[in-house]
């Protein structure tokens, strides 16, 4: 018979509690054996799955196939009206689930977000999303490709405005692939791209006065994390989970408090 | 080209790795995986303006979804046999060696990775809450949304997917001490 806690042990685990339950989790864990290593666990397993998995990009092949497919579609589709079959995919299940607790937490957290969220009118944080999309795009991610902080922070002071921290986490899970430069908010910013499992984390950072941007911020599937540090303001962008992304943040912030303390 | 197709790649063709690469977690050996990736794509294409929000990825991974399920299903009726259902298989090796897939007998040089064959082993429903989770690294509402389950439900699957997995690996370390890390 698995510890009664086991199931909030997990969404600790996930991200999933909010700081009371998190720190109850905690309590609890320094006297449950059993949950001590539920969480080893679950590490273990995740670190594995994500380091020792095959990950297939669409292959190019595949993917002009699918470009093509579109083109025709979007030749007949001129033509005749969108059917509406998919066109109620969010309403049906939300509303569905609207009338049960979890439905109404989900509600009452959007609703929280939407009232929360400062105005989405900051052109900056499409400029970040669409520099991050364009990264992906084949030959497009790295200007310089290195594994090794000597050579990429070096590129920089060639290539951008700014000097912002580098470092390879790779025994962390985030893997230093490279640098690229990048023009944001008036200026070539510096952008230091991460691997973790099959995601690209790019971390772009800018000289800025400015202040008062939201610390994170969701934006068509990518999460958007600032930070500033000095005179330099930094943003993760990436569609990593959230938990993920502030790993690389929390890691990132360290290195620029001891560099200052050095 | 037009505006909608515009958005439609700025929005949603992002997505496109991770929706391939469910595409191949679902579908593992049974079906077509690229077929149903371009059905998907098209799909969504159609259907893409009642995509609202931030939610490009998970609507994606739903229509992949459903293009899986629709597939295999047509598969099934036109066999008129069931195919083995995955569930029954023990034995990853006994999985994977008898598929005729020649996509997936290239893939199997890959899946001499113990985890890949160990996954691939495990029932859909597991494997596909597993992906979702730690390879897309979405949160629990997403996987609800994308499953179509209550969040209840995604977190007792997935804490009995991770543990199914750990017993099999478990099982894989004692039979074959040198096949795991």
């Amino acid at each position: 018979m698995p510890c009664a806690e086991s199931l909030r042990v997990q969404a600790y685990f996930d991200g999933e509690l909010d700081a009371i339950g998190a720190a109850e989790i905690e309590r609890h864990c320094e006297t449950c054996a059993e949950c001590r290593e539920l969480l080893r666990d679950l590490e273990l397993l995740r670190t594995a799955l994500r380091q020792d998995l095959t990950y297939a990009a669409t292959p190019p092949a595949l993917r002009d196939r699918i470009m093509r497919a579109l083109d025709q579609e979007s030749a007949a589709s001129g033509a005749r009206a969108v059917p509406k079959r998919f066109a109620d995919w969010r309403s049906r299940p939300f509303w569905k689930g609207a009338f049960s607790a979890v439905g109404a937490t989900a509600i009452a957290a959007s609703l929280a977000f939407f009232l929360l969220a400062p105005p989405l009118s900051d052109p900056l944080l499409s400029d970040l999303v669409s520099a991050h999309v364009r990264s992906l795009m084949p030959d497009h991610l790295i200007d310089v490709a290195s594994t090794d902080k000597h050579t990429v922070k070096p590129w920089f002071a060639g290539h951008t405005d700014v000097s912002p921290v580098v470092a390879d986490f790779a025994d962390q899970g985030y893997r230093l692939i490279g640098g690229r430069a990048d023009y944001l908010d008036h200026q070539r910013a510096a952008v230091v791209v991460y691997q973790h499992g099959s995601h690209v984390i790019n971390v772009f950072s800018w000289a800025t006065a400015r202040s008062g941007r939201p610390r994170a911020i969701t934006r068509n599937g990518y999460h958007l994390s600032f930070w500033s540090a000095g005179n330099l303001e930094y943003c993760a962008v990436s569609d990593t989970g959230w938990d993920e992304l502030d790993g690389l943040v929390r890691l990132l912030q360290a290195l620029d408090a001891q560099d200052k303390r050095g | 080209m037009d505006d909608r197709r515009r958005r439609f790649e700025v929005l949603v063709l992002p997505h496109l790795d991770a929706a391939h690469r469910f595409a191949r977690w679902l579908s593992h050996s049974s079906i077509d995986a690229d077929d149903i990736l371009q059905e998907a794509i098209l799909r969504a294409f159609r259907g893409f303006d009642g995509l609202r929000g931030s939610d490009a990825k998970a609507w994606l991974l739903t229509i992949v979804r459903n293009c899986h399920f629709t597939a295999l299903e047509q598969q099934r009726r036109r066999a008129q046999v069931p195919l083995p259902h995955e569930n029954d298989a023990q034995d990853g090796r006994a999985l994977v060696a008898t598929t005729p897939d020649p996509e997936i007998t290239s893939m199997r040089r890959d899946e001499e990775r113990t985890l890949d064959r160990l996954m691939a082993a495990l029932p859909q429903e597991q494997r596909e809450i597993l992906v979702l989770r730690e390879i897309e690294e979405m949160d629990y509402r997403e996987i609800a949304a994308v499953i179509n389950i209550p969040i209840g439900t995604v977190m007792s699957r997935l804490a009995r997917a991770r543990a199914a997995l750990k017993a099999r690996w478990l099982k894989e370390s004692a039979g074959e001490p040198h096949a795991v890390r």
